[in-house]
């Protein structure tokens, strides 16, 4: 075998230079601290002090964070389900020769660029339980009035509904482009089979749309445990902490009782949560689409 | 030789500049200086100039000054960073006892039963019981007890008057009763025009001073949460509070939601609010046709003895990091004298922490004007404060959430939210020993 | 008759879709008590709201300081971007799998344990209520690294040898010559950057406290839950409109890349 010499590029090292100072910093360096952090007690303003384990037996002794972390999957499984089944209804419309397409997509995808605070406050209105938009219109179709955020039971779905409504426009787009990448011949030659079109969406569509419903699906998750600005300005967290999700808690112990240390545990252990639920996803999907 | 003579003049500058400092060595140590800081609001601020004026021009050689507390989020935060630093001052007179625990854990204060004369300042002017409850778990007093703004429950007349509640109600049942009369719909859209009373429903844990915290203590005859420093609750006091809230909800007599477009009590949609001394000037100002009277916190049917309730202190303390503790003192003793309680009267509406407050002519003149505030001057011999416990916020938090379930949602029995508020508590206390 | 079912639906996206933002900012220009109405019209339309909001807090101050943190973001999300992307794609060094791995292994940190740590980071640094603790943890994407990387190994290895022979060093040839060819790559990256800067909220609110260099939706934030809205609505709603308008116009004029973008992104990742 002629054993040649790769030509190394020296210079390469000058440009991934700044990437290994950014990684120090804000990965490596985070994570190594966040591993010291667990085991100390700290408020920024008074020196640090060990703790050991206590911050870990505080954590299983804490109901709130069990129930943070249920309303955050609580809110995952409510609105992931809506949104692709929203995303993918509009999806199929949009997907037949239509006029005015485009002018459909511009408009819903509208709510993905705006700021989530803007959403939020839009919806508080549209929420209130006296004078919201929502209400009075029930109210003129002649439907009892439904307590959307003043409900310890309606609160959370009503943030999840409000979530797809933000987000389903990106959604809409990728299962227009997944539907539009499978081939008409497979619907034509299923027709000549006598396939109901009930039997197609089943065996054709949603088959070749696996790759993308799983993209949807890991974004929609990855972004459904950073459920953080909406809860905070919609509900602060209630009514009777059922909008409480993981971050905001974290966020409450770190900067409103100044709890760093039990802050930086409940963040590793909520890590692992996700890691976990994550890993589950694609175990479950992965089986799926073997099928 | 001009080597010689140069350095013989550098010796004598030398020599001479620190003979001079020698000099304003000696002078500064004559004249000892003290930073003071009250609390940062325009009443205090102007009490404490006239205090400063008048103790400089009697003492010359121990010069105060005066610095307001640096606004920030709250004065709690700015003491604690100032003590962690370094940076505080000699004497404070914005001690909320809440925060003590921080202070003396990081050791920012000197116990002022250091000096031989604080137990005789201090019983001369503070009754005992009350003492005894601002001294600290080790033994020790930290703080100088100096005012407090009792919480008592302030009533509308008119509307009273008008749906006949004739007596002034003093216990729940007698509560219930008013309510039933005073809570209706007038103009009959279905939907209720004026409550008993009203309270915010949003689990923010200072809230709870003003509605379950008040009630507790009156309920519990004087109790608070802690005794010597380890969790007492009483949890036949703290059921019959929560029993009270969750009726007076579940009866609709307070109203569900928050109200939007101005303060109620003002309008009067409410007929009752529960409120410290402070803000009775505060409604002169604003709705000066109002009238109202002042009664103390209800209380459960069976209760004898006299009405507690909550009083938010604010004393004095001295730093750990003052070089003249001794002098410090002087100026604190200064600070509770008569003339200035008065003036604490007058400028501010808080009442100063003295037995005399109503026996003593001085104040005769201030109570004569102010009849209402003879009532809390009454009641500030029965007030305590909150606990100097660790994490008080995260305490009041979960006693908020527990409060929030079972008073306002009435999801949670009182039983079981007294109990499981103190499981939560005792966790809390647990992680911070 | 399918068609109609189909327009009528599509139709009905559409005005769930932008009637909300349409009568937000309607509502904004009534008075308090006329808000809870449907309609988009009133009699006694005023920009009072507005006035009272840019009385109330530094919004002008607060959206300046949005421009200069997102673009400065962008900046360098894009140089530093196509500087790594381009040394992955086309150089060869001991360690480039390595480092590739690594960055796709940060991409899936979860933020949620590296919050804490990096704002006491920017506590210990000092540099806490300053622009930088704003740019400097989103200065590099790994998504924008991706992106770029994928990009650029698709150009020709013919077009950089030329470029070679010709004495160029590796900075002219990424910034001179294979910029711009890569307007796709570099539109995407710069309008995900921005707007995920522009948009962000959660980071602001921790590290900044100074009212003057709050970000746009910072600040909106905290008027909104803040006692200074005084729970008046139409105040409320002002102030969401101001924070939706600068990103709508923009969207307005640019609206194929926004879509791109955000699709392809999510299509890559």
């Amino acid at each position: 075998m002629k054993k040649y010499k790769t030509k190394y590029d020296w210079s390469a090292y000058l440009l991934v230079l700044p990437y290994i100072i950014f990684f120090l910093m804000f990965a490596a360096y985070p994570l190594v601290f966040s591993l010291v952090l667990v085991f100390h007690r700290w408020d920024i303003v008074t020196p640090m002090q060990w703790v050991g384990l206590k911050n870990f037996m505080r954590l299983i002794n804490d109901p709130l964070f069990f129930k943070s972390i249920v309303n955050t999957l609580t809110f995952l499984f409510i609105h992931i389900p809506l949104q692709i089944v929203v995303a993918l209804g509009f999806a199929m419309i949009l997907n037949s020769k239509l006029k005015y397409r485009s002018v459909f997509r511009t408009i819903y995808f509208l709510p993905v660029v705006v700021s989530g605070v803007v959403v939020t406050i839009l919806w508080q209105q549209l929420y209130s339980f006296d004078s919201g938009l929502l209400n009075r219109l029930l109210t003129v179709i002649g439907i009892p009035r439904i307590p959307w955020i003043v409900s310890p039971e309606m609160a959370m779905p009503s943030v999840a509904i409000m979530a797809t409504w933000k987000n389903v426009g990106i959604y809409i787009i990728m299962f227009l482009v997944g539907l539009q990448n499978i081939s008409a011949e497979l619907y034509e030659s299923s027709n000549i089979d006598g396939a109901s079109r009930f039997q197609q969406f089943f065996s054709i569509t949603l088959p070749l749309l696996n790759p993308t419903i799983v993209v949807v699906l890991v974004l929609s998750t990855i972004g459904g445990f950073s459920l953080f600005i909406e809860p905070y300005v919609l509900t602060g967290g209630g009514p009777m902490q059922s909008t409480l999700s993981a971050v905001l808690y974290i966020y409450n112990q770190a900067f409103y009782f100044s709890h760093m240390g039990y802050a930086a545990t409940l963040g590793l252990v909520f890590a692992v949560v996700i890691f976990a639920v994550i890993m589950i996803q694609k175990k479950t999907v992965e089986m799926d689409s073997t099928v | 030789m001009i080597k010689y003579i140069l350095s013989l003049c550098v010796s004598i500058i030398i020599i001479g500049c620190s003979e001079k400092s020698a000099d304003e060595t000696a002078i500064s140590n004559d004249i000892v200086t003290l930073t003071y800081w009250p609390a940062p609001n325009p009443q205090e601020v102007q009490l404490a100039d006239s205090i400063v004026k008048e103790w400089n021009r009697l003492n010359p050689n121990i010069h105060v000054k005066m610095q307001p507390i640096p606004v920030s989020q709250s004065t709690e935060e700015v003491l604690l960073a100032a003590i962690a630093g370094r940076t505080t001052p000699d004497v404070c007179s914005n001690i909320w006892p809440g925060a003590l625990a921080e202070f003396t854990r990081l050791g920012g204060l000197i116990d002022l039963d250091r000096f031989t004369d604080f137990d005789s300042a201090i019983t001369s002017r503070t009754p005992k019981e009350l003492a005894e409850s601002l001294r600290d778990p080790n033994g020790h007093f930290y703080q100088m007890p100096w005012k407090t703004n009792p919480v008592m429950m302030l009533y509308n007349k008119r509307l009273f008057e008008a749906s006949g509640v004739s007596a002034v109600p003093r216990t729940y049942s007698e509560f219930y009763e008013s309510a039933k009369k005073v809570t209706r719909d007038i103009d009959g859209d279905g939907q209720t025009d004026i409550w008993m009373g009203e309270r915010d429903i949003r689990p923010i844990w200072w809230q709870r001073w003003f509605d379950y915290y008040c009630f507790y203590i009156a309920a519990s005859n004087g109790k608070t949460f802690f005794v010597n420093g380890e969790l007492d609750l009483d949890e036949e006091a703290s059921t019959k509070v929560l029993e009270f809230f969750r009726t007076c909800y579940a009866e609709n007599y307070f109203p569900h939601t928050y109200f939007q477009g101005g303060d109620p009590f003002l309008l009067e949609r409410k007929a009752t609010i529960f409120v410290g001394s402070n803000q009775i000037a505060t409604l002169k100002t604003l709705a000066p046709d109002l009238r109202f009277g002042v009664a103390p916190i209800p209380v459960p049917d069976n209760h004898c003895g006299p009405v507690y309730t909550y009083g938010d202190y604010k004393n004095i303390a001295i730093f750990s990091t003052t070089k003249h503790p001794q002098e410090a003192w002087e100026f604190v003793k200064y600070l509770i004298q008569t003339k200035y309680d008065l003036m604490l009267l007058q400028i501010a509406n808080q009442i100063p922490i003295r037995q005399d407050l109503l026996s003593n002519p001085v104040f005769a003149g201030y109570f004569n004007n102010n009849p209402m505030m003879v009532e809390f001057a009454q009641q500030a011999v029965y007030t305590r404060s909150v606990d100097a416990a660790p994490d008080l916020k995260e305490i009041f938090d979960a006693l908020s959430q527990e409060y929030e379930a079972s008073a306002v949602y009435g999801r949670k029995s009182p039983v079981d939210a007294t109990l499981s508020a103190q499981k939560r508590i005792k966790v809390i206390v647990d992680w911070n020993k | 008759m399918r068609q109609i079912i189909k327009y009528s639906l599509l139709i009905l996206g559409a005005v769930v879709f932008a009637y909300p933002f349409l009568w937000m900012f309607a509502a904004s220009l009534k008075p308090e008590i006329e808000i809870g109405g449907f309609s988009l019209w009133s009699s006694n339309l005023s920009f009072k709201n507005y006035e009272q909001v840019f009385a109330r807090i530094p919004i002008a101050r607060a959206f300046f300081n949005s421009i200069i943190v997102s673009c400065s973001t962008t900046l360098s999300v894009i140089v530093f971007g196509s500087m790594i992307g381009y040394a992955l794609a086309r150089l060869n060094f001991r360690g480039r799998n390595a480092l590739y791995y690594l960055i796709l292994f940060t991409m899936m940190i979860p933020f949620q344990i590296t919050l804490i740590p990096q704002y006491v980071l920017m506590v210990k640094l000092g540099i806490t209520d300053t622009y930088l603790a704003l740019i400097a943890p989103t200065m590099i994407s790994t998504l924008g690294i991706v992106m770029f990387r994928q990009f650029f190994m698709s150009i020709p290895q013919a077009l950089i040898d030329a470029a070679r022979i010709d004495g160029c060093s590796d900075f002219r040839i990424i910034f001179a010559v294979i910029w711009p060819l890569s307007r796709p790559v570099v539109i995407t990256v710069a309008i995900l950057s921005f707007m995920a800067s522009w948009n962000e909220v959660l980071w602001p609110i921790i590290v900044v406290r100074e009212r003057t260099l709050m970000t746009l939706p910072q600040i909106v934030t905290l008027f909104t839950i803040g006692g200074q809205s005084e729970a008046l609505l139409g105040l409320q709603l002002a102030a969401a409109t101001l924070l939706a308008l600068p990103i709508i116009i923009a969207y307005s004029f640019f609206q194929r890349y926004f879509i791109d973008s955000m699709v392809s992104s999510g299509v890559k990742g």
